[in-house]
């Protein structure tokens, strides 16, 4: 963080001008939200290249397929795979972030995370019930699942999100929320290429409008 | 005409403030972090510490003991009030220059 090139000295009392304080506060209030905020420009852009990957392996693995009978094995690996690869780099950056963060925002942040595998495995149980009350397979392994993780997440963010009062936050969940329900009028195939897309769509422009509100001038005077 | 805080118009001290404003409240950041973000030495940046807990702007707890033991800092409810208000004397200033 603070060194020899920044505006005001960083070690003992001094005079200290206001113009150079107002700079000293910016920066300081830029570097401590990078530091300390797990929620990357990096991370929303590999995001972004995960859920096109993932979605569209799934999308490869279904587009010939008449009659539609879901994503193949090869399919679910990569998918799975991905996802995997995405909750390390997640939770390396999380750990990274907070590294000696103490308090309530951490509790709260491991039972939003209980909170979202419940619904998580929910969705797949009402996908198990839907198969054995006899649903046809585009709606169980394309059109719901296509949907449902996606409206799990974007509605668990958007709660989130408002409840912390992070308006960016809340802005990509309700796109999310959007792209997975306009998804699920494209069918049991572009169901998956829609999610894609508009996921990769959405999570790129979050991260560069992440990226332009840090380098634009703190919230500092 | 009004004065900036001179307790928080310092450099390190604004420094601790700010770095420590970027947690929610509630949340409490341990020494060695905060030394690695700003870069002072251990003593000097206790020596800040202090005289910022002694206003009533941050709060300090220890945990452990011996070498196992681990200090964090927060910013009370009043440092952050107080940071707001010399955010807002600052850039009146500025507006004024």
């Amino acid at each position: 963080m603070a060194g020899p090139g920044d505006a005001a000295p960083s070690g003992d009392d001094g005079e200290l001008d206001p113009r150079a304080a107002a700079l000293l506060l910016a920066n300081t209030q830029r570097q401590a939200r990078r530091a300390l905020d797990f929620r990357s420009p990096r991370l929303s852009l590999l995001g972004a290249a995960a859920a096109l990957a993932a979605f569209g392996a799934i999308w490869l693995s279904v587009r010939g397929q008449h009659p539609y009978k879901g994503p193949t094995p090869a399919g679910l690996v990569v998918l799975y795979v991905i996802v995997a690869m995405r909750i390390g780099t997640f939770v390396y950056a999380r750990r990274r972030a907070m590294a000696g963060v103490s308090g309530g925002s951490l509790r709260q942040q491991r039972a939003e995370a209980v909170a979202v595998a419940a619904a998580l495995i929910a969705v797949y149980l009402v996908m198990a019930a839907l198969a054995h009350a006899g649903a046809s397979d585009s709606v169980v392994y394309g059109v719901y699942v296509g949907t449902a993780t996606l409206v799990v997440l974007g509605t668990f963010g958007a709660a989130s999100s408002a409840a912390r009062a992070h308006w960016p936050g809340l802005a990509l969940s309700a796109a999310i929320l959007l792209v997975a329900a306009g998804s699920a009028f494209a069918g049991p195939r572009g169901v998956w290429l829609s999610d894609g897309v508009g996921c990769c769509v959405v999570l790129a422009g979050y991260g560069a409008a992440q990226a332009w509100l840090l380098r634009r001038p703190g919230s500092g005077p | 005409m009004a004065t900036l805080d001179p307790l928080i118009h310092a450099p390190a001290r604004l420094q601790i403030m700010a770095t420590l404003a970027a947690l929610p409240e509630g949340d409490a950041l341990s020494f060695t972090r905060l030394q690695d973000l700003i870069g002072l030495t251990p003593g000097n940046l206790i020596t800040h510490l202090r005289k910022l807990e002694d206003a009533g702007y941050l709060t300090s707890e220890k945990t452990g003991n011996g070498p196992a033991s681990h200090t964090s800092v927060a910013l009370t409810h009043q440092g952050r009030a107080a940071l707001d208000l010399y955010t807002e004397m600052l850039r009146g200033l500025l507006n004024g220059l």
